[in-house]
C-alpha cells in the first residue's frame, strides 16, 4: 500500500498510547478519594507503561529504525496507601483509620499535561505530514 | 531516448533529497510518537547519506546518485538527559520537523522547477 502521510503509523500509535493515559489518569482523579473498590480496599492508583517496537514497513536489505509506540502494560501503583484517623468512618479500621487511595492529584495533573504536550507534538507531525503531502503531489504543476 | 530527459544530474540529486526528506520525517514522527517511551533512543536519517551524495554529485553520474539509498538508523549523538534513557528532546524535534519541511516545500519546487522548464522547451510555453 503507498503511504500518502510518511510516518502515519507511528505517530497514529502514539496518539493511541496517549490516549490510554489520558483514560488512565482520568481515572486515578475520579477515584482519588474511593476507600472501598471492588477488590474491598481503597482504590489503587495504576499507572501505564510505554514501550517502542519496530514497525512493519522494514524491507529486507534496507530495514529502516522506524518505531511505533504501544501500551506494554497497566500497572498498578505499589507505593502505601495515605492514612487518615477518622473512627466513624464506615471503612475505619480497629485504630479508627481510614486508608485512601495512593493517588497524589498534583502528581495527577503534572502527568496529564505532559501527556497533553506530547500529543499535541504529534498532531503538529499529523499537520506537517499533510502539509509535505499536499506539496508533493502539487509537483509539475503552476 | 526519453529517459534522458529525466536524468540530469541536479534533478536526479534533488529526488533523492526528496526522498531523504521524507524519510527523516518519518524518523522525526517516530521520535516524537515515542517522547515518553523509556529508553527509547532517537533515529534520525544516516548521516553518511550526505557525504554520500556529495560525491555522488562530484562524479556527475545520474545512475550513481540514483542508486544511493538513505536509511534511518539510531543517531549516536543523541544523549539521554533524564533517568529513563529517552534520548528524545520535544524542542529539538519540533524545530527539526520545521526545518524538514521547509527542506520538502524548496525541494519539491526544485523539482517542479526542473519539469516546468522541460514543458517549456518542449511546447515554447510555460
Amino acid at each position: 500500500m503507498i503511504q500518502l502521510l510518511s510516518g502515519i503509523q507511528s505517530t497514529a500509535s502514539a496518539l493511541d498510547a496517549e490516549h490510554t493515559r489520558f483514560d488512565i489518569v482520568s481515572q486515578n482523579i475520579a477515584n482519588a478519594q474511593v476507600t472501598h473498590a471492588a477488590d474491598g480496599g481503597p482504590y489503587r492508583r495504576q499507572q501505564v507503561v510505554f514501550e517502542s517496537l519496530l514497525s512493519g514497513n522494514t524491507t529486507g536489505s534496507n530495514p529502516n529504525e522506524v518505531h511505533t509506540v504501544k501500551v506494554s502494560r497497566i500497572e498498578k501503583d505499589t507505593r502505601p496507601f495515605r492514612e487518615v484517623f477518622n473512627k466513624d468512618h464506615p471503612d475505619a479500621d480497629a485504630r479508627g483509620m481510614v486508608r485512601y487511595p495512593n493517588v497524589n492529584v498534583h502528581e495527577e495533573m503534572v502527568d496529564l499535561i505532559a501527556s497533553s504536550r506530547a500529543f499535541e507534538a504529534n498532531l503538529a507531525v499529523v499537520k506537517n505530514a499533510r502539509q509535505m503531502a499536499q506539496q508533493a503531489m502539487a509537483i509539475g504543476k503552476r | 531516448m526519453i529517459q534522458a530527459l529525466f536524468s540530469q544530474t541536479n534533478y536526479v540529486a534533488t529526488k533523492k533529497l526528496l526522498d531523504a526528506t521524507v524519510l527523516r520525517h518519518q524518523a522525526i514522527a517516530s521520535n516524537l510518537a515515542n517522547v515518553e517511551t523509556p529508553s527509547y533512543k532517537r533515529v534520525d536519517v544516516a548521516p553518511t547519506f550526505q557525504a554520500e551524495l556529495a560525491s555522488a554529485l562530484g562524479s556527475q553520474d545520474p545512475s550513481r546518485i540514483s542508486s544511493l539509498q538513505p536509511t534511518v538508523t539510531l543517531d549516536p549523538n543523541a544523549v539521554a538527559s533524564n533517568r529513563d534513557g529517552n534520548s528524545v528532546k520535544l524542542e529539538q524535534e519540533l524545530l527539526a520537523m520545521n526545518q524538514n519541511s521547509v527542506a520538502h516545500t524548496l525541494e519539491t519546487q526544485l523539482v517542479s522547477g526542473s519539469l516546468l522548464k522541460l514543458r517549456l522547451a518542449i511546447t515554447g510555453r510555460g
